[in-house]
This record gives structure tokens, sequence and C-alpha cells, in this order.
């Protein structure tokens, strides 16, 4: 079925940054499953900043207070170690990290930098938990997301629920 | 360089300091635009363009206001036109009943007569001769007034529409490593300060309502006046729901054939109005946005007052409620980055 263009006056009216916001979300494996109305109300409370090459979004040890969506660019997870900083990871456009502030106060457990020039999306605790007062669906549906990826992570983890030996340590929730 | 953002700031304070007229306008239309913000957000997820949404929103209410004031209208307006012309004799009635008191007073203890007032005539005097006295005066009170109607709506307008622009200008200027925190300790304010401002006008409305229907129903003159007023002043915390169980029971004094049942009436009702407000309405309409402890609300009331009178008063609570909080976060924020160094800062990261 190919998509009709919408008349003048109604793209007028509408806001294309929240148009392409919402089906950008829609394909980020943490908001999996959420309704297209509650993906709407959701991605009207991120904020989105721009970032350069080697600005670090946090630093392992930081409060974590926001969890971070990448809509453009590249960004680096590193941790630290006695030996140095190694990267664990690198999240590209939908990818989600931050995730852990949503739901505990403890401090970040990596450190995230911005690889290449590009933009990210920013949803803070205090709206979330504003949001889900009011829809408890998009708690249930994010909480089940945030499971299934601690539970992939736990099981690659050494010494975690019978994982793989040392040396396999990967990106996990922050 | 550093020459310059001295010059740039001394600037930015000099025209702060010419623009101060406008606090008051700005202060009201940010309070306007919180409490229109959750049917912007509500527009937002439909994904309306911004100026559409803020537009329809201020004809829906242009059109909510004209309505109301052609049902509404004619009886505040008739109740106040009977008031000003009783006021006079009301005056006049207060103004012996205080005469006859102080002299009894003077004559009973006559020890207290040096420090009893003299003169008479005080309400007489007190609202009587309130109006402004020059032609001129009485068109710089209409001009502020006037000023007032269009500025509130104007900057709540531009505030609605614009501020998540300028949201994003400030986000894209901050030092990336400080977004998170920064940003994170704003919105916090910012949902506190949206909950109270909303709650609030709830509040008001509800025992605006509550009160004019309870003095419609005790035979109390002026119901939608008296209830209008207690209304607003229930937006000054302690002193507003005294304001206007005053005012009502003053009403009812100089009303013949009420008596001191008719006041006891008023008293009752609004206790009761209190009591439900406190223990029903508030939890349901402030909720949990204020935690402030009793003697700091009293206090922050008290230096408000002193500070800039009424408006003081009103700003009060949310102004100490957000000093409170950003200490909190603050505080939170010290705390968590003192655990970090001691279990030992992570090195530099290697490219």
């Amino acid at each position: 079925m190919f998509e009709q263009p919408l008349p003048r006056w109604l793209a007028w009216a509408t806001d294309p940054e929240q148009v392409r916001r919402a089906p950008f979300l829609s394909r980020s494996p943490l908001f999996t499953g959420l309704p297209r109305r509650l993906l709407a109300r959701l991605s009207t409370r991120f904020f989105e900043k721009a970032y350069h090459p080697g600005e670090v979004v946090f630093e392992e040890g930081d409060p974590g207070r926001a969890l971070f969506v990448v809509v453009e660019g590249a960004v680096e997870i590193t941790r630290a170690t006695p030996q140095g900083s190694y990267v664990l990871n690198t999240l590209g456009p939908g990818d989600a990290f931050g995730e852990l502030a949503l739901i505990d106060d403890f401090p970040r457990s990596a450190t995230a930098r911005v690889a290449t020039p590009g933009r990210l999306l920013i949803l803070y605790k205090s709206d979330f938990d504003a949001l889900m007062e009011g829809h408890a669906r998009i708690a249930v549906v994010m909480m089940r997301n945030l499971s299934r990826r601690l539970a992939i992570y736990a099981r690659r983890q050494p010494g975690v629920m019978g994982g793989p030996g040392p040396g396999s340590e990967t990106a996990g929730p922050l | 360089m550093k020459a310059g953002r001295l010059l740039a700031w001394g600037g930015v304070i000099a025209l702060a300091w010419l623009a101060r007229g406008l606090a008051l306008p700005v202060f009201l239309a940010a309070a306007l635009a919180y409490l229109l913000s959750p049917a912007v957000a509500w527009a937002d997820a439909l994904a309306i363009r911004r100026s559409v949404a803020v537009g329809a929103l201020f004809a829906v209410i242009i059109t909510v206001l004209v309505v109301a004031g052609f049902l509404l209208g004619p009886g505040m307006v008739a109740e106040t036109a009977a008031l000003v012309d009783r006021l006079p004799g009301l005056a006049r009635q207060i103004d012996v009943g205080l005469n006859a008191a102080v002299r009894e007073l003077a004559e009973t203890a006559p020890a207290l007569r040096r420090l009893l007032p003299e003169g008479g005539d005080w309400v007489q005097r007190f609202v009587l001769n309130r109006g402004p006295g020059e032609p001129g005066d009485l068109f710089e009170h209409m001009g502020h007034l006037f000023l007032l109607v269009i500025l509130v709506p104007f900057f709540a307008f531009f505030l609605l529409r614009d501020m998540h622009r300028l949201i994003a200008l400030v986000m894209d200027r901050l030092p990336a490593q400080h977004v998170e925190t920064s940003v994170a300790v704003w919105r916090e304010l910012n949902g506190v300060i949206g909950r109270y401002i909303r709650g609030l006008v709830l509040d008001g409305l509800v025992v605006g309502a509550l009160a004019a229907l309870g003095l419609w129903a005790a035979r109390v003159p002026y119901p939608l006046l008296l209830g209008a007023f207690a209304g607003l002043a229930n937006v000054v915390p302690f002193v507003g729901p005294l304001l206007s169980a005053a005012a009502a029971g003053l009403v009812v004094v100089l009303t013949p054939g009420q008596g001191l049942a008719g006041v006891g009436r008023v008293v009752m009702l609004f206790l009761v109005i209190k009591v439900l407000d406190d223990t029903i309405i508030q939890p349901f309409t402030i909720g949990r946005s204020v935690h402030l402890h009793p003697a700091l609300l009293l206090g922050s009331v008290v230096v408000g007052n002193h500070a800039l009178g009424v408006l003081g008063m009103i700003i009060a609570v949310p102004v100490a409620t957000v000093l409170q909080e950003t200490v909190r976060l603050l505080l939170e924020h010290r705390r968590m980055l003192a655990r970090r160094d001691l279990r030992g800062r992570p090195g530099r990261l290697v490219a």
C-alpha cells in the first residue's frame, strides 16, 4: 500500500520533529511493544542535544539521572580497570544507554563518550516518573524490555547464571 | 575576552534593571504557561505543531471566558454594584460600632485612654478615600491593569510556543558533561513548580465554588463575589482563608436579620471548607509537590510578606520549595560524587 501525502493544511499543522521521533523510538529495543499512543506521549518528554567527537556524556561513577538514545553518530562505552580503559561496546543510531538511571540511584557503571559527531535524545528520570504515574503500561513494557536486556547481560557475565568465562565482559545496561 | 564577558554581563544586568517593570507580567505569564502546559504536551503527543496548538488553546480559553462572562458576569456585576452603593452606609455603620467600643473601653479602663486611637471614622477614611485623587492617577491604574491583561497572555503565548526551542538552544551550549545533572535538577524543579501552580489554581477554584455555594445556601448576601474572593484569597497561605472568612462575617454582621447565628453559620462554613481543603482537596490537587515543614512554610510566608507584600506571600511557598529541593538535589549530588571519589576515580579514557 503506497502512502498518500498529507493535505497541505494538515502537513502545515503537523510537527515534523514529533512525526520523526516517535517511529524512530519504536525501533529501539528498549521501547519495543509500546503502543503508538504511549510512544507518542513518551517521545514528547525527550530532549535532544548535539555532541562533538570526544565529548563525555557521563563518566563511570557519575550520578545517573537520565536515559540516552543515539539518534546520529556513534557512542563508545568504556570501563576503567587498573590496567587502563577499554571499550566495551560502540553504540549507533537507535541504541539506548544509561537506562538503569530510570530505576535506581546508583552511580554509572561505565563511561560514555561520543566517537563521531552526533545527536542524542535524553529522557530524565523525573519526566519518566511523572509519565509513569498516569501510564503504568509504559512502566510495564519498559521494565520487561529492560529485564530482557539484563537477562542477556547476566548470561554473558562470568560467574552469573553459569555464563562464559573470563574475558567475555560486554556492555550491559548502564 | 574577560573584559568583553564582563561588559556583556553588565549589559544584561542593566537591561534587566531597566525592564524590572515587566517582572510581574512575566511572572504571571510563567504561571499561566505552567497552568496550560499539560494541554500543550497533549497536543505535542498528537504531533500538532506548537503554534497551532497554542493558538487553538488560547482561542478555546477566550471562548470559555466569554461564555463564563455571559453566564456569571451579570450576577457578579450586580453584586459589585450593590456592594459599592452600600459601601458608604456599611463603612458608617462599622465606624459607629467601633467608636462606641473604643469609648466604652476608654471609660472602663482610663489607663488605656492614651493607647487608644483618636479621631474615629477609620473605616470611612480607609474605604472611601482609597480611590485615585486625580484623573491622571485613575488613568495610570487603568493603564497598569490594561497592560497586565494584554501582556500576561502575550508572554504566556510565546513561552508556551517557544520554550522548547529556548531549552534546545541552552542545552546545545551547555558543556556535555554537565547536561545530565544540571538539566535533571531543572526538570525536577520544573515538575514541582508546575504541579504546585496547577494544584493551587484547582484548589482555589474548588474552595471558591464551595464557599459560594455554602454562602448562597446560608442566605448570605453577595455569595458569588465572596466565593470569588475566597477562591482568590486561598492562594495566600494561612492569611487567605482568614481574610475570606472575615469578609463574609463582616457582610453578615452588617446585614439586618442575620444576627450572631448568621456569623456562627459563616464561621462554621469556612471552618468546614478549611478542614475539607486540608484533608481532601489539597492532597488531590497540590498533592506531594510541596514537602515543606510547617515552621518553614510559615516563616517563608512571613518573609515573603515582608519583602514583596501580597505577591511575596503568594510566591513564598513555591520559592521556598524550589530552594529546599535545589539544596536537597545538590547535597545528593555531592554525596554521590564523594562516594565515587572514595571508591577511586576511574583513569582517563584511551581513545
